[in-house]
């Protein structure tokens, strides 16, 4: 879901005065290599909601010479304000769960914005590098380990091919987080030795059932609260700070992961299969432990930050500061990371560097996918058996249409629910104390 | 101690041994003339009975003079117990009529001559119980938890002022405190071994627990049932997080020397509400209250929840992780402290810059904590933790008023500002006191 900040208009016009600047530059200088004989990026956009429709105004305004030029959404309704905007024609509008693949066959254009929900991702990413397209996608980037290996194979193939991948998890874009992290890889809070993130909120819309409404048309529109569609919330949106908490270990992954969680004010049909708050301790190398925790109850304390700790000092995201032996406070400027990851896409492409986030986003999406299987059976698990041996696979059909039939998902209870491939190895969750 | 010869063996227990040698010399306080302690036991459950064997196995001395419950029978059956056990049968000295029972059992006993009470009922009454305790001149061994709520915590804390006046002992049941294990190691950490203290993870997850229904043979009110199966009512147990956990909680106390300054967390109630053989039992208990009709079934299951992850962050700033909760199949129970020059699992050993590791000694913590107990008493210096173990009982409170309500407070709201009062001050056999299961935004009170 889209998190925004509270930007003012003069640190929005600052922000694009920045990207025009970086613009004239590339533009003057570099070879285009993404589509020869034009340096026009044509953007198609796969799944025009909220997000998406943002996303392309990001783009859009990052970088002089991007043009929206095609959408494709499951529903005819969701385009129709990103088209007048942008002023896309009529036959450049598909719509349909198949649309992804009438955008990414059209040969003009050269990047495509994925953004439907994440259940959807690992698919359309796979054709889109297929296609030979530049990808931007919104985190997070799937909800099973399944989904998870088509990504990272998506991105190895996008290495090859010379293509760029980046994501929405814009905190590594933004100069307040970027400046931090370099100076924790320097070594200014020591070694790490704990961290805690947290995406403590409210709650978030709800589109409620239509008469006649089939299950899958439905749970498609209320995408958030199904696991197969959004990963949880956990997933969906925690998976920004458990990426910045990858980010401060240099990318390194979590060993072993403890999970709980649960519904417990949410309760209500509208809110699908999903849980309201987990709780996750992640063990990273050296037995490093660390704490999340996210919760999504109306009315609840706030709380959407990260903190990590070292044997020198203690980093805390909010305010931007590190406090210990090499005291530091982010003085750089304010850029709306949301352009700026757009801004960072663009030159890249143009400089003929492409960035390549997708295996990076895959590990994070990862680490919230194992939190939640963790608190959805309370087993305790390695990352490497759950890699390994975890056969958990919510990838949707080739052939699923709106119209199908599609029970919403039990909500998970710990000692009923199957954790898929744990049964042999069922006693392993025993290892205890 | 000192003749099992290992220079692992804790200072306290040194103490110990010293204090025994003063005992020996004749400064008792507790029963001119004589090393017999008389003692009293209050609760007669699982723990109480294990309680009056730890006790008996700490010191020759001690003779259990009188046995109170709630229920007649449970006081009785203890006695039985113990008069059929041929290492114990001759220091079980209780008549008829040194048995016990009612609402009030507490305040009978507190009049008895006894001059050591054990208490071992559910935890909701040990503000009031240990308070009459204390004001008729008795030494306590009270285990934990010491309340369910915030004002049953402050009577606590004030029988232990009371106490201090009147040179009167409080040692509470959590063990660890007197393990030569944590002891030794806890002593490290405090003098640097591992730095500053900058995180932490405690943990008790286990797989579940009993689920008491309506015994045959006893007559019971629904109030008294609620009673008999405790630990699944939240005013009268404090949950699991209180009841099980706050060991493991008491040592991240101890390591930081004092109660976290602020709370966060989350939890719920995922499985218990449809655990089958929980199910069919409060369908029974339903029947039995209910003229046979199961309609009204769900208050009888019970309102405590099965997992709570709270974040305590502790005046120093550090944070640190509390993880706990019930479901089949499970097991975790341990602790680790984390300092800027290593860590500590704060029992076994440390790790880092000043590596040592405990080699092993020490007896059984549950009968060393009755040993440190009847020595302090003996020695005239009784030793008194009845404010450090309400307050881990009410850190182990707040994470669950956090979870419950959604709300982050400080430690200072909490002693200040909470009204939270959970337990009734006349409770009397009649209808149960049911509350609806906490739903994660409920009002802080």
């Amino acid at each position: 879901m889209v998190k925004r900040g509270n930007w003012t208009r003069r640190e929005l016009l600052r922000s694009s005065a920045v990207a025009a600047g970086s613009l004239v530059f590339s533009g003057a200088a570099g070879p285009l290599a993404f589509a020869a004989g034009s340096d026009t990026i044509r953007v198609g956009v796969i799944g025009c909601g909220g997000r998406g429709s943002e996303a392309a105004k990001n783009c859009v305004d990052s970088s002089p010479g991007v043009k929206i030029v095609a959408l494709a959404d499951a529903f005819g309704d969701r385009p129709q304000g990103v088209k007048k905007s942008f002023g896309v024609p009529d036959d450049r509008c598909f719509v349909g769960l198949d649309a992804y693949k009438q955008v990414l066959a059209l040969p003009d254009v050269n990047l495509v914005i994925l953004a439907t929900p994440p259940g959807f991702r690992p698919i359309h990413l796979a054709e889109a590098i297929k296609q030979g397209k530049n990808v931007f996608m919104e985190k997070p980037v799937c909800v099973c380990p399944a989904g998870y290996k088509m990504v990272v194979e998506a991105s190895e193939q996008a290495q090859q091919k010379g293509l760029a991948i980046v994501t929405g998890t814009q905190r590594r874009h933004q100069g307040v987080y970027v400046e931090a992290m370099k100076r924790i890889h320097d070594g200014a809070i020591g070694n790490i030795v704990s961290a805690q993130c947290y995406w403590n909120m409210g709650g978030l819309w709800v589109n409620k059932r239509q008469p006649g409404q089939g299950d899958v048309d439905w749970q498609i529109r209320n995408w958030l609260y199904f696991t197969w569609l959004s990963g949880d919330h956990i997933c969906e949106q925690h998976v920004h700070n458990l990426d910045v908490v990858n980010w401060a270990f240099k990318d390194a992954q979590p060993v072993e992961v403890h999970g709980l969680g649960g519904r417990q004010y949410r309760t209500g049909p509208e809110y699908g299969n999903i849980f309201d708050h987990f709780g996750v301790e992640y063990t990273y190398p050296n037995d490093v432990k660390t704490i999340s925790m996210c919760r999504q109850i109306e009315g609840t304390a706030d709380n959407v930050s990260e903190r990590v700790v070292g044997t020198k000092g203690v980093w805390r995201s909010e305010p931007g500061v590190i406090e210990g032996e090499k005291p530091w406070r982010y003085e750089g400027p304010s850029v709306d990371p949301y352009v700026q990851e757009h801004t960072d896409l663009i030159k890249s492409i143009r400089d003929g560097k492409p960035l390549n986030e997708g295996k990076r986003i895959a590990d994070s999406t990862l680490c919230a996918i194992m939190g939640r299987e963790s608190a959805y059976s309370r087993i305790r698990f390695q990352r490497s058996w759950f890699l390994g041996r975890c056969t958990l696979n919510l990838l949707p059909a080739e052939d699923l249409k709106l119209s199908d039939a599609r029970p919403v998902p039990a909500v998970a209870v710990p000692g009923q629910y199957q954790l898929p491939g744990w049964v042999q190895e069922g006693r392993r969750g025993k290892r205890g104390a | 101690m000192s003749s099992q010869g290992n220079k692992g063996v804790s200072g306290t227990s040194a103490g110990v041994a010293g204090a025994t040698v003063a005992a020996v010399l004749g400064q008792m306080a507790h029963a001119q003339g004589s090393d017999r302690i008389r003692v009293g036991m209050l609760g007669c459950g699982g723990r109480g009975n294990g309680a009056i064997q730890n006790c008996l196995d700490a010191d020759p001395g001690v003779e259990i003079i009188a046995l109170a419950d709630l229920f007649e029978s449970q006081a009785k059956g203890t006695r039985d117990r113990f008069m059929k056990n041929e290492k114990y049968k001759d220091r079980i000295k209780v008549n008829d009529d040194h048995i016990f029972s009612g609402f009030d059992c507490h305040e009978k006993i507190a009049k008895c001559e006894a001059e050591l009470l054990l208490m071992a009922t559910a935890p909701a009454f040990r503000g009031r119980q240990l308070m009459a305790a204390i004001k008729a001149g008795k030494h306590v061994f009270t285990e934990k938890p010491v309340g369910t709520d915030v004002a049953g915590c402050k009577e606590v804390m004030e029988a232990s002022r009371l106490a201090k006046e009147k040179n009167l002992a409080i040692v509470a049941g959590t063990q660890r405190r007197h393990q030569a294990g944590y002891v030794e190691t806890m002593k490290r950490i405090h003098d640097g071994a591992i730095g500053e203290l900058v995180g932490g993870q405690c943990y008790w997850y286990g797989d579940g627990i009993w689920f008491h229904g309506v015994p045959e043979k006893v007559q019971m009110s629904e109030l008294e049932w609620q009673v008999y199966n405790w630990y699944h009512f939240t005013w009268l147990s404090g949950d699991q997080i209180c009841e099980q956990h706050i060991h493991n909680i008491d040592v991240m106390n101890w390591c930081f020397n004092g109660p976290p300054a602020k709370f966060t967390a989350v939890g719920g109630r995922q499985w218990r509400s449809s655990n089958p053989e929980q199910v069919k039992t409060a369908k029974e208990v339903c029947g039995k209250f209910n003229n046979g009709s199961e309609e009204n079934w769900e208050k009888y299951n019970g309102d405590i929840w099965d997992h709570i992850y709270a974040e305590f962050e502790y005046p120093n700033g550090a944070r640190c992780l509390s993880f706990s909760g019930h479901s089949p199949g499970s097991g975790r129970n341990g602790e680790k402290i984390v300092g800027t020059k290593g860590s500590s699992d704060c029992n076994r050993g440390i790790t880092g810059e000043n590596a040592w590791s405990f080699q092993g000694g020490g007896i059984d913590p549950m009968v060393q904590e009755h040993k440190d107990l009847i020595a302090s008493i003996r020695s005239g210096k009784p030793l008194n933790e009845g404010q450090r173990v309400a307050e881990s009982t009410l850190t182990a409170i707040a994470a669950r008023m956090a979870a419950c309500t959604g709300r982050t407070f400080t430690w200072k709201w909490l002693m200040g500002a909470s009204k939270l009062e959970l337990v009734p001050r006349d409770v009397k056999p009649g209808p149960g006191l049911f509350h609806k299961i906490a739903t994660g935004r409920d009002e802080l009170v």
